[in-house]
């Protein structure tokens, strides 16, 4: 069994990393070829309903 | 830290670029072009296609259009998971864009919950929130806000607006100074070949002897089959919006950083592509 329960600072910097080069991968994967493509939901426009 | 709040962003703006194309067997008019979308991985379905639906109601008769669903190779999805998660689990490994079909009629009662207006949408994501919540503070933060901050969670979602609902989102996601996370991590783990929705079950950020409980102890706990034994070839991939943490991540951490906006972390098993 070769799973590790503790975290040591080094680990936490290693999956840290990974998480954020995977989320970079993932942006270009995803969005860099289909920034022509139109947005679901407008940003530019906020909406605001009368009633809360 | 200002690196886990990129998380928080890069969590929220995810998109995945998406054809839709209308079903063969609906009655048109005239031909239907497909139509292209950029969808939020951490919203849903039936809440961010109405430019879909007004594109295809222009080729159709009224007297033909029964509730708008979604079909992506033969599985109808599921609009109450999220985006991210119908990706993920159906289609991760496959070119993009993601290609679903749009349906009109002989809506699938047996697969999908009826979504007629947004309203159920939101019963369906504060429910999720509200059941987080008991499991992360024993209901107590959820309790403590009022309906008006209810909404501004619904509303920071249903417009896309990061800086409205993590305003309020952050409070959902503190813990006792003396504590070391919340009581119990809310994840579901979805598997593609079972028929079981997902798999929830107590899980703590800690063990009882005080060490830090990792996506590995939680899968192994939950899940074993999803994890490689020492030597042999992967046959699972793991998957959170989109990206596979390596197994040594805190649980807390994927709680507080990859959770969607209903609170729980959605963790996908699909199997390893074969060549």
């Amino acid at each position: 069994q070769s799973m590790t329960l503790s975290v040591t600072p080094a680990q936490t910097a290693a999956w840290r990393r990974q998480i954020l080069e995977q989320l970079g991968e993932r942006s270009k994967r995803e969005m860099d070829n289909f920034k022509h493509y139109e947005q679901a939901v407008e940003q530019s426009v906020w909406v605001k309903k009368g009633s809360m | 830290m200002a690196d886990d709040k990129d998380v928080l962003r890069d969590v929220w703006f995810g998109r995945i670029p998406t054809c839709f194309t209308l079903n063969q067997d609906e009655a048109t008019e005239r031909e239907a072009e497909p139509y292209y979308l950029l969808l939020p991985r951490v919203s849903y379905l039936t809440l961010v296609t109405d430019k879909v639906k007004k594109h295809f109601l222009k080729v159709m008769k009224a007297e033909d259009v029964g509730e708008m669903w979604f079909e992506y190779e033969g599985t109808p999805l599921k609009w109450h998971n999220p985006i991210g998660v119908l990706f993920d689990l159906h289609a991760f490994n496959t070119v993009l864009p993601w290609s679903i079909t749009v349906h009109f009629k002989n809506f699938p009662d047996r697969d999908l919950l009826h979504c007629l207006s947004n309203t159920v949408v939101e019963a369906h994501f504060m429910s999720s929130i509200k059941e987080a919540d008991a499991l992360k503070h024993k209901s107590q933060v959820i309790n403590d806000m009022q309906k008006k901050d209810h909404k501004q969670l619904w509303m920071g979602l249903q417009n896309d607006k990061f800086d409205q609902f993590w305003a309020m989102n952050r409070k959902l996601m503190e813990y006792p100074t003396e504590e070391e996370g919340f009581r119990y991590i809310p994840f579901r783990i979805y598997q593609t070949m079972s028929d079981r929705p997902f798999i929830q079950k107590l899980f703590r950020p800690v063990s009882p002897e005080g060490k830090v409980h990792t996506l590995g102890t939680l899968l192994k706990e939950m899940y074993p089959v999803a994890l490689p034994n020492d030597g042999e070839q992967k046959l699972y991939q793991v998957v959170i919006h989109g990206i596979e943490p390596l197994l040594e991540t805190p649980v807390q951490w994927l709680s507080e950083h990859l959770s969607h906006p209903d609170n729980f972390l959605h963790i996908c098993i699909i199997p390893v592509p074969t060549e």
